[in-house]
């Protein structure tokens, strides 16, 4: 029994460009995405603790990269701060993120009041796909390929600039000034 | 005398003196001028590679095509790009287009190089000072720019004399006719009735002719209606093995049902054209398909690639013929207005692009295909008319 489930999985594995059969391949795309992001983002002054403080992606709840994304982000910099990836089991605010992913499954609950915590503070909250509420930049899955929603407003509120040439890419945008 | 030689030869020797300094001030003037064009050109299209380069970063770094693609198509609008392509990091082309051109695959490196014609500029795409690839822009050259302006112009010059030309050749006509009603019966047997006779033919011949440049420039209107292209060759036999004469075999496939819509005269103007330059095409004699049938295309043939093409059903009318065949340099210039390999006098270079000219303001396109030595296969496709059968 095992050995056919195990069999099925490799088969489904191997289905060319189906993300559904292999969330493995999904979420390779989405741990490459994450740091792509942040060139086109400029965070306000006071976002860093310091000149040469680490730039911190926040990893909440479970982890469905595998390690991807630590290899992603591995030796990059943002500006002068050396970019680093830290897995939180719960909100820290002593974590002090730039970035902080919120991935499907997470509670509900948990998702709201994160997103609730960091309103307002220069933190780009990143959602899963699948969520049923949205952080700044928010995956969506469409015909099969990753794609990214960006709520503008909420950026613009947290004094963080997108690029329009980010913005140019996004599936959907909530622009500034929008109600 | 001495004292007057010596007078003159300061004179001549200073006049030669400032000619030659002119002319080579000239010479170094065109040669100054020439380079700035170039030096222009080539800043212009650096110029709109780098606005490309720095607006498809973001589309760069997350490879997407569509995205990508879009950026390339708004850079279409400018006609003296001749093509304009984006590389990710690892050279691969994500997006591009092109103009009767072919780009390389790959590009890795930063470059500025010049063809027969063209010129080629690459300039990075960097994000935060690092290279995440490239943008390739072709540009045309001033001599390949001039000839496509003359072009142009040769073309509105030719359409506009054209039709001046048609109204003089109807008062030609108008007055051999009252020539003829005034002379009566006068004429008949006589050699004036024959001059008459051939000036009058003659005037028609010219009418065609100029009728057709003005096809060719667009300055008369078509009348499309429904065609099916099996039946207007099946009407067309006589006139065509009439025309090709008797030592080119005649073979005919008429395949195709489905219909087109076209200008039914223009139409048979082109399969005519088509079967006389096949036969040109085989002074010793050969064999002359002429072929209809029904075509679906997924994707353009390999001869249209890089064209705008528009996949579907076609009515396709091809003809082949056994003849010398074409270099790739002349089947590429074939539709080119006045281009002819025809000695002078026997073509005007006008039958292929009037032919090419007609198809693609019917919505269809035009396939060459050769081999030196071998013959030479022109299809036409036309748009399937999907109210007909």
């Amino acid at each position: 029994m095992k050995r056919r489930g195990l069999l099925l999985a490799l088969l489904l594995g191997l289905l060319p460009g189906s993300l559904k059969a292999a969330p493995s391949l999904e979420y390779a795309v989405k741990a490459a995405y994450l740091p792509k992001f942040i060139p086109f983002i400029t965070w306000p002054d006071g976002a860093f603790a310091g000149a040469d403080a680490p730039f911190t992606i926040c990893l909440l709840g479970q982890d469905r990269f595998g390690g991807k994304l630590d290899q992603a982000a591995a030796g990059l910099h943002a500006g002068d701060h050396a970019v680093q990836v830290r897995h939180l089991a719960g909100p820290d605010p002593a974590a002090n993120c730039q970035l902080i992913f919120l991935p499907a499954g997470s509670d509900p609950a948990l998702v709201r009041g994160t997103l609730d915590a960091m309103r307002g503070r220069p933190v780009v909250t990143v959602t899963d796909s699948g969520l049923s509420v949205h952080g700044m930049i928010s995956f969506v899955i469409e015909s099969n390929h990753v794609r990214f929603d960006i709520d503008d407003a909420m950026a613009g509120e947290a004094g963080l600039a997108i690029s329009s040439k980010l913005l140019g890419l996004a599936h959907a945008v909530k622009m500034r000034g929008q109600p | 005398m001495d004292g007057s030689k010596r007078n003159w030869s300061p004179m001549v020797v200073g006049a030669l003196t400032a000619a030659a300094v002119l002319l080579a001030a000239g010479v170094l003037m065109a040669v100054y001028q020439e380079q700035l064009y170039s030096a222009q050109q080539a800043k212009s299209v650096r110029e709109q590679a780098q606005i490309l380069a720095a607006s498809v970063t973001a589309a760069v770094v997350f490879a997407d095509q569509k995205a990508a693609q879009e950026y390339v198509d708004a850079t279409r609008v400018n006609p003296e790009l001749q093509a304009a392509a984006v590389y990710g990091g690892d050279g691969h082309m994500i997006a591009g287009f092109t103009r009767d051109t072919r780009l390389p695959a790959i590009v890795k490196e930063v470059s500025a190089s010049t063809g027969a014609g063209y010129i080629d500029i690459a300039v990075p795409v960097s994000q935060d000072g690092a290279q995440v690839g490239i943008v390739l822009m072709r540009g045309l050259t001033e001599e390949a720019l001039r000839q496509s302006h003359k072009m142009e112009a040769v073309g509105q010059l030719s359409g506009g004399i054209a039709h001046d030309f048609n109204n003089l050749i109807m008062i030609v006509k108008g007055n051999l006719r009252l020539l003829r009603r005034k002379l009566g019966a006068q004429t008949e047997g006589t050699p004036v009735g024959t001059y008459i006779e051939s000036a009058d033919e003659a005037l028609d011949r010219a009418a065609h002719l100029t009728q057709r440049i003005l096809a060719f420039s667009r300055r008369q209107p078509l009348t499309p209606q429904r065609v099916n292209l099996s039946t207007l060759a099946q009407g067309l036999t006589e006139l065509v093995r009439h025309s090709v004469g008797e030592k080119v075999e005649m073979i005919m496939r008429l395949n195709g049902t489905w219909s087109t819509l076209c200008d039914v005269n223009q139409m048979e103007n082109v399969i005519l054209n088509l079967a006389i330059n096949a036969r040109d095409a085989m002074p010793e004699g050969g064999r002359l398909v002429l072929e209809t049938r029904d075509v679906t295309l997924d994707a353009p043939p390999a001869e249209l690639e890089g064209e705008n093409f528009t996949p579907g059903d076609y009515a396709a009318l091809a003809v082949t013929d056994t003849g010398v065949g074409m270099p790739d340099e002349v089947r590429r210039r074939a539709v080119d207005p006045f281009f002819t390999t025809k000695p002078q006098g026997k073509g005007t270079g006008l039958g292929l692009s009037m032919t090419f000219g007609f198809v693609r303001q019917s919505g269809g396109y035009l396939v060459i295909e050769s081999k030196v030595g071998r013959g030479t296969t022109i299809t036409i496709l036309m748009p399937r008319d999907r109210e007909g059968p």
